[in-house]
């Protein structure tokens, strides 16, 4: 959307009216023909389920060449899909070229009747009926958990109470301390009164988190973004990226309320986690009890999650395999930047296909520079398969 | 084909409507030409905006016939236009707002003072308002629902709502005078609130507090007491937010100022554009990590939770008689499903259990 400033002439007016209106009209006319915008479309099968909760399993083109299942645990906020958000961008299918075996967790959209659920309920509940899923199918004493964003606390919450279960720990942008202010999403809660929230809301709406996440860049995700799509009206491609993109960003569950009450006063506002206070279902949480290896990836320009509040992990564990990785960007760049595709699923492949066998690494450094193996083709899976 | 059909019968709609406009435009053009070439003697009517007014009411045309299209798929495309429209609207607004110091530039004024005079704090209000989705009319619509509301339950008379009414029409028209930093329009908001407050409650604290109706005439008062606190709360933080509009505003004409002073050039809107989305993030990236904003901010929330509960209250209290389900009920109700459904998630391990030690033996 170019225009010259001090437009003093009719002409230049005429063209720059005639310029927006021409592809505004030609972006509607798009925008109709399109049928419709397809996200998170890896196969896979459904192969366990309680209340809401589902649990998929990807279909493979050959065999894992990593022999321990990986289980991902995607945030309660916002939908687990932009894994897979498409086919050229997707972390799960980069993943599944590099030789893992995958299952995800889509916690579905709660209503009010889940509206007591609490955190005990999603972590020694539904994960850990997942992971007993997993283990008792693949005939594995010990998984791979790899966690992310909130779903990255709830892995480090659930692999310290059941370490003999678990035997790698990723988390992904994952906040632990939650004391820094640098996140404005960290300096808002701290004020927030929880319970008259949740008492109001029972379930809380997803566009209430919506329009908070909104306000942490006001004028760019609210003007800039879609003045700048203008531009790509015409690019059909490029318009159904973007189009994917709001689907996910605004694709957004309404949060339990019991579980987001404890999730605000425990968390965002006593910081109970790093404190070794947290108690969930009344079993104490003991970040200490961490002893597998463990990688905790944050992004270097993470808004949400500011690296602040997820680096002091590695120093509240007790593995001796423990390493930290800075991946450029932001928080959403984690999943769907290129450098995500290229760099960072292989090399979490890379890393969890080095700890496959119970063997400690001695090298605990990591460095995204390294290089990554290739894709391993194999042999057709057999599987039975629920659905 | 329908889709198609439907597509650009809309199209021929909002093409008339713009060839209307057009004309009526082109009709007033050379007095808006004439304008421009006397700016200097009329600087507060700045001309040009016939564009600005066309462009508008083409893209409201649009966006109301789209809404009514069939033929958009999916939600996510049907809100991806709206705010696409909605984005391009902002950018021509802005557009508008800045015109006259366009011409300014034209004439080599580099004073940011001149500047600051060029801007209409009323026009610039309208572009925060749709920025941070705050709505005039807002308070104004939910005042009067509340009285529908309470008429139609012929509990309170109708007049009830109308002093309320009547103050939140009066603070919103003097709403722009924040952008002018009057500090009086604080004590003249809350003087108009208190006046509906003893317009409303004044009365009903006269009323004898007997009978079954007592509840609810005291959940009225509370209602009403938290709504006042809202509004004000409410006040409070869009003040903030004009200020601080203001502030970057001022950031924006002294770069410019500047700009202009040491030569360089701003080729284009989109430069002008961009300077005042990037300086603005960063003067309200500023205000939102302060203590004071994340205070004020929990606050209104609170106290909007607060309205919402006795509201709620309320509505139970008139529905009690009702043939309907509660929400209260409804909790209970939920929670003996919760309760059940981990009883049986217990049995079902208990019983998996037992059926592979039978499997076992």
């Amino acid at each position: 959307m170019k225009s010259p400033i001090p437009i003093v002439n009719t002409r230049n007016m005429i063209r720059d009216l005639g310029e927006l209106n021409r592809k505004l009209i030609r972006g509607a006319e798009i925008l109709t023909g399109i049928e419709k915008v397809d996200v998170g479309t890896a196969p896979m099968d459904l192969v366990y389920q309680e209340d809401k909760m589902k649990l998929y399993h990807y279909r493979r083109e050959g065999e894992a060449t990593c022999s321990i299942p990986v289980l991902i645990v995607y945030a309660l906020v916002n939908r687990q899909y932009i894994l897979d958000l498409q086919p050229d961008r997707s972390v799960i299918r980069k993943l599944l070229e590099h030789g893992l075996d995958i299952y995800i967790i889509d916690w579905d959209y709660p209503t009010k009747v889940d509206m007591y659920i609490t955190m005990d309920d999603y972590i020694n509940g539904y994960l850990h009926n997942c992971v007993e899923f997993i283990r008792k199918n693949t005939r594995n004493d010990k998984i791979n958990l790899m966690g992310i964003c909130q779903g990255g606390t709830f892995c480090a919450m659930y692999a310290a109470m059941n370490p003999e279960k678990i035997k790698n720990l990723l988390t992904l942008v994952a906040p632990f301390d939650f004391s820094p202010n640098d996140g404005l999403l960290f300096a808002w809660a701290k004020h927030m009164n929880a319970d008259a929230l949740v008492n109001n809301y029972r379930v809380v709406p997803g566009d209430f988190l919506n329009m908070g996440f909104l306000m942490l860049m006001p004028f760019t995700l609210n003007i800039r973004k879609y003045v700048d799509m203008v531009d790509i009206f015409e690019d059909e491609g490029k318009l159904l990226n973007f189009l994917r993109m709001e689907k996910w960003i605004f694709d957004s569950p309404g949060q339990v309320g019991e579980c987001l009450r404890e999730f605000i006063k425990d968390f965002y506002q006593e910081n109970k986690l790093v404190k070794g206070e947290v108690k969930v279902g009344g079993r104490e949480v003991n970040l200490k009890n961490i002893t597998m290896p463990l990688l905790n990836i944050y992004a270097s320009s993470d808004h949400l999650v500011p690296p602040s509040t997820t680096r002091p992990l590695n120093d509240l564990v007790g593995s001796t395999d423990k390493s930290l990785y800075e991946f450029e960007g932001g928080h959403i760049g984690v999943f769907v930047g290129s450098k995500s595709q290229r760099v960072l699923a292989p090399f979490i492949a890379k890393w969890l296909h080095e700890r496959q066998d119970g063997e400690p690494v001695k090298k605990s450094g990591v460095s995204p520079e390294e290089s990554i193996p290739p894709a391993t083709p194999g042999k057709k899976l057999k599987r039975n398969r629920k659905s | 084909m329908k889709k198609a059909m439907d597509f650009f019968d809309t199209w021929v709609k909002s093409q008339e409507k713009l060839v209307e406009n057009w004309m009526e435009t082109t009709k007033k053009l050379p007095q808006t030409l004439r304008g421009m070439e006397t700016f200097k003697n009329n600087r507060s009517d700045p001309s040009g905006s016939g564009f600005v007014d066309l462009y508008t009411s083409w893209v409201n045309e649009m966006i109301s016939a789209l809404a009514k299209m069939h033929g958009l798929n999916t939600d996510i495309i049907k809100d991806t236009l709206s705010k696409v429209t909605d984005g391009s609207d902002v950018y021509v607004r802005f557009y508008k707002i800045w015109l006259p110091i366009f011409q300014a530039i034209q004439e080599r004024v580099a004073d940011p003072d001149i500047y600051r005079e060029l801007i209409d704090p009323i026009q610039y209000k309208e572009v925060v308002d749709r920025i941070f989705g705050f709505s005039p009319d807002a308070v104004t619509e939910f005042l009067d629902q509340a009285s529908k509301l309470s008429e139609s339950w012929g509990f309170v008379a109708k007049e009830f709502g109308g002093p309320w009414m009547k103050a939140a029409r009066k603070n919103t028209a003097i709403a722009p005078e924040f952008v002018e930093g009057r500090p009086e329009t604080f004590l003249n908001i809350f003087h108009n609130l208190f006046c509906a407050f003893d317009n409303t409650i004044g009365k009903v604290f006269h009323i004898p507090a007997v009978g079954k109706d007592r509840e609810k005439v005291e959940l009225i008062m509370r209602g009403c007491d938290d709504l006042a606190v809202f509004l004000a709360r409410n006040t409070e933080y869009q003040h903030m937010v004009y200020v601080t509009a203001v502030k970057a505003m001022d950031k924006v004409v002294e770069t410019v100022a500047q700009k202009i002073t040491n030569g360089e050039e701003i080729k284009t809107f989109d430069e002008f554009f961009d300077l005042w989305l990037d300086i603005n993030e960063r003067e309200y990236y500023d205000l939102f990590r302060t203590e004071e904003f994340s205070k004020m901010q929990g606050e209104l929330l609170d106290s909007s939770l607060n309205v919402r509960k006795h509201f709620h209250k309320l509505m139970e209290l008139y529905l009690f008689d009702f043939p309907v389900a509660l929400r209260s009920e409804m909790d209970d109700l939920y929670r003996t499903v919760y309760d059940l459904r981990k009883k049986v998630g217990y049995l079902e391990e208990k019983l998996n259990g037992v059926t592979e030690k039978e499997a076992a033996v």
